[in-house]
C-alpha cells in the first residue's frame, strides 16, 4: 500500500463504526474491530476505503442475512479479544455451533461468503459430525434431502465418465442386467401383483451384481446364442427359470403393505413407457440382437474382459456399495431390484 | 410434504468438500446414495485417508486385504481432479503390485501429502514416487527407499517422517540436502551409526535409533531436538574425542526451545573435554527432558549442569535416573558442586520433575543445586526408585533439608 493510501484511509481506520448493508436493503452499523475479523469487510475497507458512513456501506454479499450477520459477529466479539485461552475458545465454539442444522448451513455458507475460515472450519466440522456414522436414511431425514436415486443409481455409483474400456463394458453389463430384470418383471406382471418380495438386501444385491449363479450362466450362454438365434427359446428358458425360482420365493414371502403393492401396479405400466424409450424392446428376440455386438473384438478377449468386467463389478459392489446400499429399510428393495419401478416411486418416496 | 427445503445440497462446493474431509471416506462416499445432488460431490475431494475402518471387519486377513485393495482401487478410479493427500495406514497390506499403481496413479495427480504405513514387508518404493515433486509432507513406514539415479531431492518437502526404512545413510543425508524446505524430521528405528545432517530450514527434528555420531551441519533454525539413541554393543560405540560432543552436537542450534534425549543421550553429549564455558547461551530453551541420565557418571551430571546454566529462560525441567548398577561404581571424589556452580541462577525455572531417583549423592547434590538456584520455582516432583521404606524415608528428610531460594517452592514426592 502506498503512503498516499495509507493517509486516506488512516481517518476511516479511527472510526470506530463500520457500516454494512445486507442484500436486504437494511443497513447496520457494528463496531469496526468486530466487524474487520471478517477478512471480506477488512478488504472493502481496505482497499475501496467504503464503510465509513451511511451512504457508503459496505453491501454483503447475498448469502448473509441479517440474523446470521448478528450470530457472526457475536463469534467475532468473542474471538478478536485477544489473551483468551485456547481452552476458552473451545468452550465458546462448542456452545456456539449449538443450533438446528438449517440454521448451521447458513451459518456455514455465510461465513464462507465472509471468508471468515475459522468459522467454516468450525460449522463444517459440525455438519460433519451430524453426518458421520448416519445410515443415507437418517441423512435425508435430517436435512430433508430428496430420495430421488433409484435403487439401481444406488447400487452403481460408475458412471461412463472416464473413457475407461472396462467402464464401458460394465455399463454394458448392467444395461443387460436391467434387461434381464424387466423381462422378469413383464413375465411376473401376470401373477406376482398380489406377491411382494421380501428377499434380502444380500440376495438382491448378488442378483443384481451377477453372483447369483443362474444369471451369471445366462449371460455366459449368451455369447453362445449370438451365433445361434434360432435358440432363443433356451435362454427365455433360462430367464424363465430363474423367474420361477423367485416366484416360488415370492409366494413364501408375506405380502407387503397394500398401498405399495398398488404403486407398484400402478406404475408399472408407466415403467414400461419409460424403458420401451430406453431401448423400446420387450421381445425375447430383440434381446439378442440389441447392444451386445461388440465393435470387432476377438471372442476370446472379450470374454475375457467379460469376466474381468464383472469381477470388478462385483468386487466394487461387494466390497463398498454393499455397505453404502445397506439401509436400514429393507423396503427400498422390496421391488425385485428393479431399480426402474424404483425410480417412480421414488419421489414420492422423497416427500414423506 | 416437502415443506421443509435442502439446505445443504445447495452449498457451494467448497463448503460441502470442507465438510466431507472431515469424514471418514467411507462416510463420505456413502452420500453419493443420498440424492442425485449429491451424486458425485465426495469424488472432487482431495484428501484421501484410509485404514481398515474402510472395509467389513472379518478375522480373515486375506479377506480384509482383498477388500481392502478392491476399495482403494475403487475409490482412486471413480475419483476427480487432483488428489492432494493420500493416506494408507494398515497392517494387512504389505508389498503389493497394486501400491505401486496407485502410487504412480497419483503421482499423476498432483499429490502433496502422502501416508503410506503399511505392515512389515518388502514393498519397495517405486520410482514414480521420486517424480512427485509437489510432494509437502512424505511420511513411510516399513518400505525400502532407493531413489533412481536422476532422482535430486524433493524441491517443496517440509516434512519427511520415515520408520523403519531401509536405506542407506548416504542415500539419506543426499535426500535431506535436496530438500531445501525441509521443516520436520523424523527418523526412527533408523539405524545409521554415523548421520550428518544439513538442512537450514529444519525447525524440528526427531531421531530414533543406533548411532555413533551425529553432525547438525547447517540447521539454524531448530527449535525442537528429539533424540533417543540406542548403541549397537555398549559405551565404547561412541566416537571418542577430545571434542566436547555437546558442543559439537548443539553448537549450531541457538533459537533451540527443546531438547529432548533418551536412553544413552546424554552419554553422548557428554564424551570429549569439558570446555567449561559454553560457548553459546540458549535464549529460547525453555524445556530440557532427558532421560535414563546415570548420575553415577560425573560427566553426564556435568552436561546437565552445563545446559541448564546455559538456558537463562528455561521454565521446565524433567530428568529421570537411570538405574543404578549392581555394584556402583566407587562414586568419583569429584566436586562437581564445590566449584562455582551456586553462583549461577536459573531465573525462570517454575517446574522440575525428578523421576527414578535412587538416593546417591550427584543426584541428591543437583536437586539441592536447583533448590539453590531457582528463585521462581514452584513445584518440584520427585519419584524413587528405592525399594526400602527406610531409605527412601532418609532421602526425604535429606532433600527437605536444603535451602529453598524459591519462597514458593513445593516438594511433591511421587509413590510409584
Amino acid at each position: 500500500m502506498s503512503e498516499g493510501e495509507m493517509a486516506i484511509i488512516k481517518p476511516e481506520m479511527m472510526k470506530s463504526y463500520i457500516w454494512l448493508e445486507t442484500a436486504d436493503g437494511s443497513i447496520q452499523q457494528v463496531e469496526q474491530e468486530v466487524a474487520m475479523y471478517c477478512p471480506m469487510i477488512c478488504q472493502e475497507v481496505l482497499q475501496k476505503g467504503v464503510g465509513s458512513s451511511k451512504n457508503y456501506a459496505i453491501s454483503l454479499p447475498q448469502r448473509v442475512n441479517p440474523a446470521m450477520l448478528s450470530l457472526i459477529f457475536d463469534y467475532c466479539r468473542f474471538h478478536h479479544v485477544p489473551g483468551r485461552s485456547n481452552k476458552e475458545r473451545k468452550i465458546y465454539d462448542e456452545k456456539f455451533i449449538r443450533m438446528d442444522t438449517k440454521r448451521l448451513c447458513e451459518l456455514t455458507s455465510a461465513a464462507d461468503s465472509l471468508q471468515l475460515k475459522p468459522l467454516v472450519d468450525l460449522t463444517s466440522r459440525a455438519l460433519a459430525r451430524i453426518i458421520e456414522g448416519k445410515t443415507p436414511e437418517e441423512i435425508r431425514e435430517i436435512f430433508h434431502l430428496p430420495d430421488d436415486l433409484t435403487e439401481e443409481e444406488k447400487l452403481e455409483p460408475l458412471k461412463n465418465t472416464m473413457d475407461d474400456p472396462r467402464i464401458r463394458l460394465l455399463n454394458r453389463l448392467y444395461a443387460k442386467k436391467r434387461k434381464e430384470l424387466k423381462e422378469r418383471e413383464k413375465l411376473k406382471s401376470v401373477e406376482v401383483e398380489e406377491h411382494v418380495d421380501e428377499r434380502s438386501v444380500d440376495d438382491l444385491l448378488s442378483f443384481i451384481n451377477g453372483r447369483d449363479h443362474k444369471v451369471v450362466k445366462t449371460s455366459k450362454s449368451k455369447k453362445k446364442n449370438k451365433k445361434r438365434k434360432e435358440q432363443k427359446n433356451g435362454t427365455s428358458m433360462g430367464i424363465c427359470e430363474t423367474s420361477e425360482k423367485d416366484l416360488k420365493h415370492n409366494l413364501h414371502s408375506k405380502s407387503r403393505n397394500a398401498e405399495n403393492v398398488d404403486k407398484t401396479a400402478s406404475s408399472l405400466g408407466d415403467v414400461s413407457n419409460l424403458l420401451s424409450m430406453e431401448d423400446d424392446i420387450f421381445t425375447p428376440k430383440t434381446e439378442f440382437e440389441d447392444g451386445y455386438i461388440d465393435d470387432e473384438i476377438d471372442p476370446a478377449l472379450k470374454e475375457m474382459l467379460d469376466r474381468e468386467v464383472e469381477d470388478f463389478a462385483r468386487r466394487l459392489n461387494s466390497s463398498w456399495v454393499l455397505s453404502i446400499g445397506q439401509e436400514r429399510q429393507p423396503v427400498h428393495f422390496s421391488i425385485n431390484g428393479n431399480g426402474a419401478t424404483r425410480r417412480l416411486t421414488g419421489p414420492a418416496a422423497g416427500h414423506k | 410434504m416437502g415443506e421443509s427445503p435442502d439446505f445443504i445440497s445447495d452449498l457451494p462446493q467448497s463448503i460441502i468438500e470442507n465438510i466431507l474431509t472431515r469424514l471418514s471416506i467411507r462416510d463420505a462416499i456413502r452420500t453419493s446414495v443420498l440424492s442425485s445432488k449429491w451424486r458425485y460431490k465426495w469424488s472432487t475431494v482431495t484428501d484421501l485417508v484410509f485404514d481398515e475402518k474402510c472395509v467389513s471387519p472379518s478375522n480373515d486377513r486375506c479377506v480384509v486385504e482383498t477388500n481392502l485393495v478392491r476399495f482403494v482401487t475403487g475409490v482412486l478410479l471413480l475419483h476427480q481432479g487432483p488428489i492432494h493427500k493420500f493416506q494408507l495406514s494398515t497392517s494387512f497390506l504389505q508389498c503389493r503390485p497394486d501400491i505401486d499403481q496407485w502410487l504412480l496413479f497419483l503421482s499423476r495427480n498432483g499429490i502433496k501429502e502422502l501416508v503410506l504405513e503399511l505392515g512389515e514387508g518388502e514393498f519397495r518404493v517405486p520410482s514414480c514416487l521420486f517424480s512427485c515433486l509437489k510432494l509437502t509432507r512424505l511420511e513411510l513406514c516399513h518400505c525400502e527407499f532407493d531413489p533412481p539415479r536422476y532422482f535430486k531431492g524433493f524441491s517443496s518437502l517440509k516434512s519427511l517422517n520415515l520408520h523403519q526404512i531401509l536405506v542407506a545413510p548416504e542415500v539419506i543425508e543426499s535426500l535431506i540436502s535436496g530438500c531445501p524446505l525441509l521443516e520436520f524430521l523424523s527418523l526412527s528405528y533408523f539405524d545409521s551409526l554415523v548421520l550428518s545432517i544439513s538442512a537450514p530450514n529444519l525447525m524440528y527434528l526427531y531421531l530414533d535409533g543406533e548411532f555413533k555420531d551425529i553432525f547438525l551441519r547447517n540447521t539454524p533454525k531448530l527449535v525442537a531436538i528429539s533424540v533417543s539413541m540406542y548403541m549397537h554393543e555398549d559405551v565404547t560405540d561412541f566416537e571418542q574425542s577430545s571434542d566436547y560432543n555437546l558442543v559439537k552436537f548443539l553448537g549450531g542450534v541457538p533459537l533451540l526451545e527443546k531438547l529432548v534425549g533418551y536412553i544413552y543421550f546424554t552419554k553422548y553429549l557428554s564424551i570429549g573435554d569439558d570446555p567449561g564455558r559454553l560457548p553459546i547461551t540458549y535464549i529460547h530453551l525453555k524445556t530440557i527432558e532427558l532421560y535414563q541420565v546415570s548420575f553415577e557418571d560425573a560427566n553426564e551430571v556435568l552436561v546437565l549442569l552445563r545446559l541448564v546454566t546455559h538456558a537463562p529462560n528455561l521454565k521446565e525441567l524433567k530428568i529421570s535416573a537411570s538405574p543404578i548398577q549392581l555394584f556402583p561404581l566407587e562414586e568419583e571424589g569429584f566436586d562437581l558442586f564445590e566449584r562455582d556452580y551456586f553462583d549461577y541462577q536459573l531465573p525462570r525455572l517454575e517446574t522440575v520433575k525428578m523421576t527414578d531417583v535412587s538416593g546417591i549423592r550427584n543426584e541428591l547434590e543437583f536437586i539441592r543445586f536447583l533448590l539453590g538456584t531457582s528463585p521462581v520455582l514452584e513445584t518440584i516432583v520427585v519419584s524413587s526408585s528405592l525399594i526400602d521404606k527406610d531409605a527412601k524415608m532418609g532421602m526425604v528428610v535429606e532433600l527437605l533439608r536444603y535451602p529453598r531460594v524459591s519462597p514458593r517452592a513445593q516438594f511433591l514426592f511421587l509413590q510409584d
